[in-house]
């Protein structure tokens, strides 16, 4: 009898890991009191933060494109005296989103795309509202190893027969050889593979998804690594990863305009995109440690983001962002 | 005979001791765990793989007859990702078969005890090694190494050829260890027997040793396939991370252990007929290394009988 009795009981604690199902709740235990990190005024309105008085975690996740941005944010937070814990998952946008809006499990989202109106309902359906807040801006860069001498200039005719129906360079243009192109692009999952078939594909993911040689991959590492191993491979990602190796990369002009600074300010580079941080007004209030790691991010972010390899947002939509924090802080400040 | 032999009577008769109980119930628990934990992946597995077989977009056939595999635009034939898996795995076993059984004849028959000493704990070591770090061997060691030696132009960056050699390494130790148990039970009547009637070592060993052992040793060899198709680390690593359906082993191409790694991290959304899809090539993976597994234990069980 006892030891069916103990069999029993186990089968019991068993169940749920049997099931399988998702155990993780939203615990955000109110602990709104713990404002002391707010010093007087500091950078566009907002408030200044002492991250020394800053505790608690921080649980971001979202685009890759992001991530070495919000991991420089972070480690500068660090340094001037934050001592909880931040996680920041590299995983693409919208598998970003979907832990953000679905399962509920971070504070931040990760984004190098807006969010989309489905994701936007999922977040509600959990009593989340996205607040959008714009850190800097991208140039999608189209990269080929060092060793290709003959590509220099793409238009977007050509961007698009490259990342689907050609099979080998001199398909897209005689002037090029006559060998398989290799593609390596970033994950469906990812705001880059969207922002690019959104740019090139009309929003469309099977004719890039049905090309020959194309590998995957949300680790845009392991796509530097395979461009950089043939002269006919080509691959796309966010410009930081262009930056941390062109010694050993090619970007292309698109269009015959270069990704520099100016033209990505002036909005002529054809590729330039936005970079986002979603949060939610209940789990900043409820977390400030989340309220103040997104103030000190909109402060300092224009001190860092040219070191990571991206380019400023315009002031107005910084301002919008700071002024969304505001707005969401409102009452317990 | 024996499994009808009784128990010996316990020396304090039925009244035993209370702790005695708690640790056997303890024990038997633990037992039961791991049985639990078995047939709880199994249902998981094919729970979550009648959710992507029951969808109306995929079709069996096509399962296991379609030529790609894309489910992101309904493509979702799976021959290209078990073509991967089966190259690099072949390639494995060619590689960690023939070294493995060489080495552990080496071992059984002719090493001191003082060399066998030395070299087994290394073999351990090897076996040690955490399978990330042959991962990256295979990208930065043998990628370069074969495509020095077959020339840039053919070998891609990633390619199944050089994950299998590594999995091969991999999985030699394991070979090596369980082919010289295999060598090392056959009764020693067997090998004396031969030497008496005039055999030398080398003979001793090819032509009685191995053909005794031989079922002993297919169950190792089929434990290590099994072991090679479940790798993932180094196959996610080196071995490319785009299904293509190919015979070319120096190309990239993605098995089934590769796409399931970079499906869950984070490639598409929970709940869509893609990621249901890692669960049915779960059980695909399941039913494979079940069945090899099942092989080897019917094959060296029928060794056994022989003669014990």
């Amino acid at each position: 009898m006892k030891r069916l009795l103990v069999i029993s009981i186990m089968l019991v604690t068993l169940l749920p890991l049997v099931a399988g199902g998702k155990t993780e709740q939203n615990t955000t235990t109110a602990t709104v009191n713990n404002l002391a990190w707010l010093e007087g005024p500091g950078v566009g309105g907002l408030p200044e933060v002492n991250p020394l008085k800053v505790s608690g975690s921080i649980i971001t996740a979202g685009s890759s494109t992001v991530f070495p941005l919000s991991e420089r944010m972070a480690e500068r937070f660090k340094q001037e005296g934050y001592s909880g814990a931040i996680t920041i998952d590299s995983i693409g946008s919208g598998a970003g989103f979907e832990r953000f809006t679905v399962a509920g499990e971070t504070d931040i989202a990760n984004a190098s795309r807006p969010i989309k109106e489905k994701e936007r309902a999922n977040a509600q359906a959990i009593g989340r509202k996205p607040l959008e807040f714009r850190v800097g801006t991208d140039a999608l860069s189209v990269v080929v190893s060092k060793q290709n001498t003959f590509a220099k200039n793409a238009t977007k005719q050509e961007l698009a027969k490259l990342f689907s129906t050609a099979n080998t360079w001199s398909d897209v243009n005689p002037a090029w050889p006559n060998e398989a192109i290799q593609r390596f692009i970033p994950g469906t999952d990812s705001g880059t593979f969207d922002y690019f078939a959104e740019e090139i594909f009309t929003a469309k993911a099977e004719p890039m998804l049905s090309a020959n040689n194309l590998q995957l991959s949300e680790d845009d590492n392991i796509l530097v690594q395979g461009i950089k191993g043939s002269p006919y491979a080509i691959g796309f990602f966010g410009y930081a990863y262009y930056a941390e190796n062109a010694g050993e990369l090619n970007i292309l002009d698109i269009e015959g305009i270069q990704a520099t600074s100016a033209n990505v300010d002036n909005g002529t580079y054809p590729l330039a995109r936005p970079l986002f941080l979603y949060s939610d007004a209940s789990i900043m209030r409820s977390k400030p440690q989340v309220a103040a790691f997104i103030d000190f991010y909109l402060s300092y972010v224009n001190e860092e983001i040219t070191h990571v390899g991206y380019f400023p947002a315009n002031e107005q939509e910084l301002q919008k962002g700071r002024a969304l924090w505001l707005e969401a802080m409102d009452g317990i400040l | 005979m024996e499994y009808f032999e009784m128990k010996a009577p316990h020396p304090f008769g039925r009244k035993r001791r209370v702790h005695e109980r708690v640790i056997e119930t303890t024990l038997f628990i633990f037992a039961l765990l791991s049985i639990l934990i078995t047939v709880g992946i199994a249902v998981i597995l094919v729970r979550e793989s009648f959710l992507f077989f029951s969808d109306p977009a995929v079709r069996l056939l096509d399962f296991f007859t379609g030529k790609v595999w894309q489910p992101m635009i309904g493509l979702f034939g799976f021959l290209p990702l078990l073509n991967a898996t089966m190259t690099t795995s072949i390639i494995a076993i060619i590689l960690g078969g023939p070294l493995g059984l060489f080495v552990a004849i080496y071992l059984a028959e002719y090493a001191s005890e003082r060399t066998r000493g030395i070299l087994k704990p290394t073999l351990e070591v090897l076996a040690g090694i955490p399978t990330i770090v042959y991962g990256y061997f295979a990208l930065t060691f043998m990628t370069p190494l074969l495509r020095t030696l077959f020339g840039e132009t053919n070998v891609e960056i990633y390619n199944t050829a050089s994950a299998g050699l590594v999995i091969g390494i991999l999985i030699l130790p394991m070979i090596a260890t369980m082919a010289e148990d295999a060598l090392v039970s056959v009764p020693k009547e067997l090998r004396l027997a031969s030497y008496a009637l005039g055999a030398t070592k080398i003979e001793t060993t090819c032509k009685v040793i191995i053909p005794a052992a031989l079922s002993g040793l297919s169950a190792t060899f089929l434990l290590a396939l099994s072991r090679a198709i479940g790798e993932t680390m180094i196959v996610a690593l080196a071995a490319g991370a785009g299904p293509k359906l190919t015979a070319n082993p120096f190309k990239a191409a993605e098995t089934m252990t590769g796409y399931i790694v970079r499906i869950s991290g984070g490639d598409v959304s929970y709940n869509s007929v893609d990621y249901n899809s890692i669960f049915a090539l779960g059980l695909v993976l399941f039913v494979i290394t079940f069945t090899l597994n099942l092989v080897s234990r019917t094959v060296s069980g029928h060794f056994h009988q022989e003669y014990d």
